[in-house]
């Protein structure tokens, strides 16, 4: 009873910034048609850009972190000028354009920050969700989390632009006609996810140690929670994201952190055998 | 289908391809020896995986991102049936392959009905699974986890009876001649299946699916037994690369390792082609070692940048459409030469 307890409140946690994540992923690939694999590298980038401006340069924290997210929404837009936008007609290209952006990026922290595990400073301070004792935090991520959310979808919703990113998102030809720009809507779409992939970053930073290669663990959360909710879906992400971060976190109390990892992915790998298009994905 | 090839041309054709089998044979009779020799084998492994890849993802245009996994469930179910079956690496080749085969057919059956980049996310799901399962317990404890699996390698008990000096030399050489055998063999096999009526049919897949399928095509059969064919080419590396490179590790299931550079060579190469991308994976991987010396760990980030450039600037490669022009070239040279 006690572990269930404790399954729930952090798999409660671990959704929130699973939903965060991967939506900023979803939107992407609803507007250009691709996956970008750089992504979890921006998650990386966001972190060690805030660490190094937090104990070399020796900014205060929040400075550090809102200019570590700024510059990974910068470096979004210029990874994407370079390697998504010239291949937009060449889907396999993309694919391979963002992987290798993902491995420079791997390579070069390699080189520039070793190998060793580094993490930002932690809120001090824990509060009692139900009994389980939670770090203040993840009481921060989830919130900004939700946050983050709730602002995508009134920015998709209620905003010129929101609404020119979703005309995009169901055709580019479409748009065309309907006098939007889909190479602007593509730049802020870039933008944005760079926003939101630098936000993970320097919030889950101090839980989870930072690594060279630590952005592929997110990256393939986000494309399994992003594929199994359905692409373009906002609250089959949610639902997806629930089960994710319930099922990781459930695994991870009874079998180990390590299988935590595979387990999920699992079963997602057998519910796209069963459904293509995800949860609530529509057929092409 | 295509026109029948002239005499100067099939002429042409076993020339270059006598030619680079004996220039691979002869190398050791060169002077090639030791790390270089045990490079141009590692290379010769890396063109089945390449071949691999141009052969169903060129063709059909459906990224087979899965390649990892299918050359390391062949590495492990090796590795496997050597530690703990006892079965000599020499007889556990083959059965090491047919369960890989058996595995991903199983695994990817029900995803060949997927169309578009759903196909592709899910053949990168699983060598990332595969890592995870194969790094945690309780299957570390099996697997070697990330120390490895130790056995003696391949021929090593030949070796043995040799006087303790040329026990190395011997190996490599050995090792040296069974990646070119089983290069050229495959490179001949597949070069033949890419240009036969199959080959052809999947290359209708990859310009246009529903088209195809409209043209009396039968779509799902012909991607099956492309996809068995690709990944036999991958199981065999796999297998090869275990048997002579003990310990195995989690290494050979990590897409940098196995994906990257056959990916490198195909785009390079030229996607479909087999004849592009073989080059460029000599090329490139020879290149790779090379570079080594001059810029250090520089030398992943530049191929990476140029990978990059080249999908953006030429999406259709580049070793290809060279090869086709000194061929044209080396026709009218030898059409000349004949007596009107």
């Amino acid at each position: 009873m006690e572990e269930l307890k404790y399954v729930l409140v952090f798999g409660l946690l671990h959704s929130s910034t699973y939903l965060a994540f991967s939506l900023g992923f979803s939107l992407i690939l609803g507007v250009a048609k691709i996956p970008n694999l750089a992504y979890g590298a921006l998650y990386v980038l966001s972190g060690y850009v805030a660490y190094e401006l937090l104990t070399a340069v020796g900014l205060p924290f929040y400075t550090a972190a809102g200019l570590a997210v700024a510059l990974t929404g910068v470096a979004s837009l210029l990874i994407g000028e370079a390697t998504i936008r010239p291949a937009l007609k060449n889907p396999v290209g993309v694919f391979i354009t963002t992987m290798s952006v993902a491995y420079i990026l791997e390579e070069y922290f390699k080189m520039s920050m070793g190998l060793k595990p580094v993490t930002l400073p932690l809120l001090p301070g824990t509060v009692s969700v139900a009994g389980v004792p939670v770090s203040n935090q993840w009481i921060l991520v989830a919130s900004v989390s939700l946050a983050m959310t709730l602002a995508l979808v009134l920015f998709l919703r209620r905003t010129g632009t929101g609404i020119a990113i979703r005309a995009v998102a169901e055709s580019w030809e479409e748009s065309l006609r309907l006098s939007i720009n889909p190479l602007r809507v593509l730049r802020v779409t870039l933008l944005v996810t760079g926003l939101y992939a630098g936000m993970t970053g320097v919030l889950l930073s101090p839980l989870k140690a930072l690594t060279p290669s630590a952005g592929w663990t997110p990256l393939f959360a986000a494309f399994a929670v992003v594929v199994l909710g359905g692409v373009g879906s906002i609250v089959g992400t949610a639902i997806a994201s629930l089960i994710y971060g319930l099922v990781e976190q459930a695994v991870t109390f009874t079998l180990g952190s390590g299988l935590a990892k595979v387990v999920p992915l699992l079963l997602i790998v057998s519910v796209l055998l069963l459904r293509p298009h995800g949860i609530m994905g529509r057929g092409e | 289908m295509f026109a029948r090839a002239s005499i100067t041309k099939r002429a042409l054709r076993l020339l270059h391809g006598l030619l680079a089998t004996a220039v691979l044979l002869l190398l050791p009779l060169l002077g090639l020896r030791g790390y270089w020799l045990d490079v141009i084998t590692r290379v010769n492994i890396f063109l089945l995986l390449t071949l691999s890849l141009d052969l169903y993802s060129g063709t059909t245009f459906y990224l087979n991102l899965g390649i990892p996994f299918i050359a390391g469930s062949a590495a492990y179910t090796l590795a496997l049936l050597n530690v703990y079956q006892k079965i000599p690496l020499e007889l556990a080749i083959a059965p090491a392959v047919g369960v890989a085969i058996l595995l991903s057919f199983l695994i990817f059956l029900p995803s060949l009905r997927v169309r578009g980049i759903y196909f592709s996310i899910l053949s990168l799901l699983l060598p990332v699974i595969a890592v995870g399962i194969v790094t945690s317990q309780p299957f570390s404890l099996y697997l070697g986890g990330e120390g490895g699996l130790s056995y003696p390698a391949l021929l090593y008990s030949y070796a043995r009876s040799l006087p303790a000096r040329e026990r190395l030399p011997f190996l490599q050489l050995s090792y040296f001649y069974i990646s070119a055998a089983v290069a050229i063999a495959a490179y001949v096999l597949t070069y033949k299946l890419a240009y036969s009526d199959l080959g052809f049919a999947m290359r209708a897949i990859g310009q246009d699916e529903v088209l195809a399928e409209s043209a009396g095509i039968d779509t799902f059969k012909v991607k099956v037994v492309s996809f068995l064919a690709s990944s036999t080419l991958a199981a065999v590396a796999g297998a090869l690369y275990a048997a002579m490179r003990p310990p195995l590790t989690v290494d050979i299931l990590v897409p940098a390792n196995t994906l990257v550079p056959p990916l490198t060579a195909v785009v390079v190469g030229g996607m479909g082609s087999i004849v592009g991308p073989a080059i460029a994976n000599y090329m490139l991987l020879i290149a790779y070692e090379l570079l080594w010396d001059f810029v250090g760990r520089w030398r992943t980030v530049i191929f990476m940048a140029l990978l990059i450039a080249m999908v953006v600037s030429k999406p259709q490669g580049v070793i290809f459409s060279l090869y086709l022009r000194v061929k044209s070239y080396l026709t009218t040279k030898l059409k000349s030469l004949k007596p009107r």
